[in-house]
């Protein structure tokens, strides 16, 4: 789970290289300025990079915060995983 | 390995920001979005010392971005089927009938031609990368997939015609597909991307396709020489174990990739690169194997032969010198990795190549690495002159040397020299370029220049480019030197003079007085009263320094200057027939 959340916030990271580390797991796109669409889609895309999955379309409208991100993935991506994968 | 969305952003990221700028055009139909970032990487990679502007143009409007392609460095072009009918793509919708694959045709042409104008008056400026779509095309013939239609065919019939009429257009770059396909070989097509944000590729296709295009932007400079090894390497087999008679090149002794090899080096000599051999061998019994077997390489497209017991970074000194090259224009292939371990070690700069004798897969994939060193857009005149006159060169140097240093000069009249000027600017002669870029001897400065900035130079109304071609006695060289500069007002008498701010001569013109004549004419010609020479000093160009010294009387110095009395004074006159050539 720590890793999970660790891999989010390089994404993160990558994505908006202005922020401190001790702020991205409180950043949502409405506290974000550089947070527009065209950064949005560069931020799922490397999360799509990163964990190896395709993020439906319908569910990118709800993808507007790390928090949100992370419980996506831990309900979209972690599953997927084997039991030795998960831990 | 192609390179991650991650990477490319830290690479874009820790870019200099206050580095001099390349601006870069990217002209694309569809949202450019991460082949940008990619490409802006890929050139960052290529291009250190830059920081990389990468312009783009408006969505669903490739004809219209070419119109107005701003002034750039270069201008990458990526054409996708929608943008030849907009209904061979996902976002819009005009039917797929069968009844409508004539009319799609039509238009695919109609935009064909507008495309080829276009492309042909944005490449006037600019150098133009281009690639043709890169996508499957949408199910929207009538047959099953694995079968072609006769729609199929036609459209990529209609995208063949308009390749083979830019090609023919200078500086256009197309993107060869086996290139890319190797590069980009799973799927190319991102439905969800292409619907959702108007980007239709996925990462690995995108990124694989931008390091293509960064290549063709870098359009590297060729290396100039290969020295090959001989026992298992152009054949297979140690000559001084198995005799003449022993070593083979073909099917029946499993050793066809030692005669697709020689076949590669015989190309390589007959398109301008020099081909020399470096090989620990009897030389009696090479020049005998050579004699009594048909190789495919001939004798008369080596030169130097080095072949004796000796260490083989000394034959690669000797044969340095007989080029006149730095090692790192130089390629070396031996099989042995001691050999090109003591090579590396004395010339660190020469690139290493081992021939894997017992590996056809991987000696097929060397093959492949050494066109890619060796490539080069077209070939010239000067290609083909280039080891001939090499040969050439080293029997005049034989004769200067057994004339004493008094009757050096002497001796230049007697070659019967013949100099060829042209000063008709030819922006898109891409010989003059060449040479200004590759140069290094007798070269003013060092400076090099990206080809758009070059043409957008030579198209002002004050530039002055001058060519020089030479033959004489000891066989043709082909253009040989270029001189360009800006004439300007206001020397101390009222008349113009010229400022040369770039001027290179081929080292295989040396030793003939070209250079004197060069600037005599230059005087008569322009009927300037005095040049300036935007000097400065580089780690090769001591010819240059040399010569300066010499016409001047004085140390070559950063805008140094010569008045025409001054170089009347000094001027070592020749007995060469000076031609003045319309167009070179």
């Amino acid at each position: 789970m720590v890793e999970l959340e660790s891999r989010l916030a390089i994404c993160f990271a990558t994505a908006f290289p202005e922020l401190d580390p001790q702020e991205i797991p409180l950043v949502a796109m409405g506290s974000l300025a550089s947070w527009d669409s065209l950064a949005g889609i560069t931020l799922l895309s490397l999360i799509e990079e990163e964990f190896s999955l395709s993020i439906s379309p319908d569910d990118v409208a709800d993808l507007v915060s790390f928090e949100l991100i992370l419980d996506y993935l831990k309900k979209n991506y972690l599953p997927k995983l084997s039991p030795e994968e998960a831990q | 390995m192609t390179m991650k969305l991650a990477e490319a952003l830290k690479v874009v990221q820790s870019a200099p920001t206050d580095a001099p700028p390349l601006q870069i055009a990217l002209l694309c139909g569809f949202t450019p979005l991460h082949l940008e970032t990619f490409l802006r990487a890929q050139l960052c990679k290529l291009f250190p010392g830059r920081f990389l502007d990468v312009q783009t143009g408006l969505y669903g409007d490739l004809i219209g971005n070419l119109q107005r392609v701003p002034g750039v460095a270069a201008a990458v072009v990526v054409i996708e089927w929608a943008d030849l009918d907009p209904r061979l793509g996902l976002r819009r919708l005009g039917g797929w009938e069968p009844s409508q694959l004539q009319d799609i045709l039509v238009e695919v042409k109609r935009s064909c031609d507008l495309l080829q104008n276009g492309m042909a008056s944005a490449a006037r400026n600019i150098p133009l990368v281009v690639c043709f779509p890169t996508l499957p095309l949408v199910p929207i013939s009538f047959t099953a997939l694995a079968r072609a239609s006769e729609f199929t065919l036609e459209l990529r019939s209609c995208i063949a015609s308009l390749s083979a009429a830019l090609f023919h257009i200078p500086g256009v770059r197309i993107v060869d597909f086996q290139r890319l396909d190797a590069l980009s070989s799973s799927r190319r097509l991102d439905v969800n991307a292409d619907l959702s944000s108007g980007f239709p590729y996925t990462l690995a296709h995108a990124s694989a396709l931008a390091e293509v295009l960064a290549q063709l932007v870098l359009d590297p400079q060729p290396k100039k020489g290969l020295i090959t090894d001989l026992d298992d390497t152009l054949w297979r087999g140690i000559l001084g174990e198995v005799g003449v008679q022993g070593i083979s090149w073909d099917l029946d002794n499993h050793s066809q990739i030692h005669a697709l090899y020689q076949q590669l080096l015989r190309s390589l000599a007959a398109s301008g690169t020099l081909i020399a051999v470096a090989s620990k061998n009897d030389r009696s019994l090479v020049e005998e194997a050579f004699a009594a077997r048909d190789t495919i390489l001939r004798t008369t497209d080596v030169f130097p032969f080095e072949v004796h017991w000796g260490a083989k970074s000394e034959s690669v000194a000797r044969i340095l010198t007989a080029w006149n090259i730095s090692a790192g224009d130089v390629v070396c292939v031996d099989d042995s990795p001691m050999d090109l371990a003591e090579i590396k070690a004395a010339h660190p700069e020469v690139e290493c190549l081992a021939f894997p004798c017992e590996n056809p897969q991987a000696a097929y994939e060397l093959l492949e690495r050494l066109r890619d060193l060796f490539g080069k857009g077209k070939i010239s005149q000067e290609d083909g002159l280039r080891a001939a006159s090499l040969r050439a060169n080293a029997d005049l140097h034989r004769d200067v040397a057994q004339v004493s240093p008094d009757t050096v000069r002497e001796f230049v009249h007697q070659i019967d020299g013949h100099l060829t000027l042209t000063s008709q600017k030819q922006p898109l002669d891409s010989r003059s370029l060449e040479l200004v870029n590759k140069t290094n001897q007798f070269n003013l400065n060092g400076r090099r220049f990206q080809e758009a900035e070059w043409r957008n130079w030579l198209n002002a109304p004050d530039t002055v480019l001058v060519v020089a071609s030479y033959r004489d006695k000891y066989g043709p060289l082909g253009k040989i030197a270029v001189i360009a500069g800006d004439l300007l007002n206001g020397g101390s008498t009222g008349k113009r003079k010229l400022c040369i701010r770039a001027w290179v001569m081929s080292c295989r013109a040396f030793s003939r007085l070209i250079e004197y004549e060069c600037i005599r004419w230059l005087f008569a010609k322009l009927d300037v009263e005095e040049l300036e020479f935007d000097f400065l000093p580089t780690a090769r160009n001591t010819p240059m320094q040399n010569f300066l010294q010499q016409v001047r009387n004085a140390p070559a110095e950063p805008h140094c200057r010569l008045s025409h009395d001054q170089f009347m004074q000094n001027y070592p006159a020749s007995s060469h027939s000076i031609e003045e050539s319309p167009n070179g």
